[in-house]
């Protein structure tokens, strides 16, 4: 009985077809990231690696742990809407270490960028022309008080 | 006795490349773990992107222009300093009143944003009797649900994550641009120091802490409100805003579904 041998171009067909798909998979498995394709068509992990970055501003919870008796007294008056950090600056250095003093103290032209006058600004926030205001460039604070801006001194 | 040496030897080399083998994946296990320990210390712990959906909302009424949101951001986010990069900015819409006799119901429209309106604004140019109406649109990525920017990038490197944010992986970013040209509300920039585009996150790096991205927390008006839809009881921010405002997004003719919600906008506003 005669033997069947496969064609000698098939045997190369196939060691070729082996050898393409092979390596293929080798490739896939050195050049794909590990956490490819687990929420979707790109890196997984390059979502934690975004979130990994460490935040500059405390938020209101942070500065309320020490400072919970000004909070109180800001949130009677109308600038209770203002966040610490919106005028006193990037602070969560200050909250992780209370030794670290870096908080802005802010000047006229803080209370300026808000409250000089402008067309496009809504009518329900305070403005003053400052050159008419007051004349003499002094500043804010003479007669205003930024965390009771209702109260004169 | 020759023939019994060889399969010795056969057997040593044999068990000597499978131990190698096993020693190899053990210590390749061992470096993931302990890189996987090290990269993630900082990184927010037990974060499941899939059981969030975060939204952004503006009202428009609210913006007061003072450029505490844009200064905010650029601190936060190492945005580099020039006057073309921004993650956020304010736009100041400036509608003139028609000319007498045009039949128009509005003139011309004026838009400007100086340094993103960092340092505030100045007066307007436009004497106030010109002015019909005039107002501050703040901007941001709009958060596509159909992103033209995830199309565009020829390498997957920006995406739609499953919490509802477009984020860019910057170490897939090659920095060609296309994105910057596909983004219709011009949201993106090229970093000049890391040559990869780059965009707003919504302060990814904050959320996932449960804090709120800085521009929402420095507004001094409340005209930002930020929120998770998935995790919100009807009486938080987020909930208020939707339920109180009639809602529009940018663009809607484009198809690009912008998450991002603005109360209060003027048709002008584009």
């Amino acid at each position: 009985m005669r033997q069947f041998k496969l064609p000698p171009q098939i045997v190369r067909l196939v060691i070729l077809t082996i050898g393409i798909v092979g390596s293929y998979v080798v490739a896939r498995q050195l050049f794909m990231p590990k956490s490819f394709g687990q929420y979707g068509h790109y890196r997984a992990d390059a979502i934690f690696e975004l979130a990994a970055r460490e935040p500059r501003y405390g938020g209101k919870k942070s500065c309320d742990e020490c400072h919970s008796e000004v909070l109180e007294k800001v949130a009677k008056y109308e600038h209770k809407t203002i966040a610490c950090e919106s005028c006193h600056g990037p602070l969560k250095a200050h909250g992780d270490d209370p030794d670290h003093h870096d908080a802005v103290k802010p000047t006229s032209d803080l209370c300026l960028r808000c409250h000089e006058l402008n067309t496009a600004r809504p009518a329900f926030l305070k403005q003053v022309e400052f050159k008419k205001h007051y004349a003499d460039k002094g500043k804010c604070i003479e007669c205003h008080i930024p965390h009771q801006p209702n109260e004169v001194p | 006795m020759s023939n019994c040496t060889s399969r010795r030897n056969a057997l040593r080399t044999f068990g000597g490349a499978l131990a190698g083998i096993l020693g190899f994946s053990a210590a390749k296990t061992a470096k993931a773990v302990v890189q996987k320990g090290l990269v993630t210390t900082s990184a927010p712990k037990g974060y499941d992107p899939t059981k969030h959906k975060w939204l952004m909302g503006f009202d428009i009424d609210k913006c007061i222009g003072c450029g505490s949101c844009v200064d905010a951001c650029k601190a936060e986010n190492g945005v580099p300093q020039g006057p073309s990069y921004f993650r956020t900015w304010i736009e100041r819409y400036i509608i003139k009143k028609p000319k007498p006799g045009s039949g128009d119901a509005r003139g011309e429209t004026i838009v400007d944003s100086p340094n993103g309106g960092r340092n505030g604004f100045p007066p307007s140019l436009v004497p106030r009797e010109e002015i019909l109406k005039s107002f501050f649109v703040p901007k941001l990525c709009n958060l596509c649900v159909d992103s033209p920017c995830v199309q565009a990038c020829p390498v997957g490197a920006t995406f739609d994550a499953p919490d509802g944010v477009v984020l860019i992986d910057p170490k897939y970013c090659v920095g060609c641009g296309f994105c910057i040209q596909a983004c219709p509300y011009g949201c993106r920039f090229m970093n000049p120091e890391t040559k990869v585009a780059e965009k707003c996150t919504l302060c990814y790096h904050r959320i996932t802490r449960g804090l709120q991205p800085a521009c929402v927390e420095v507004c001094p008006t409340e005209a930002r409100i930020f929120g998770d839809l998935k995790n919100c009881a009807p009486e938080d921010p987020i909930m208020q805003f939707i339920a109180k405002n009639k809602l529009q997004s940018l663009k809607p003719h484009l198809g690009t579904g912008p998450r991002v919600t603005y109360a209060n906008m003027d048709k002008e506003v584009r």
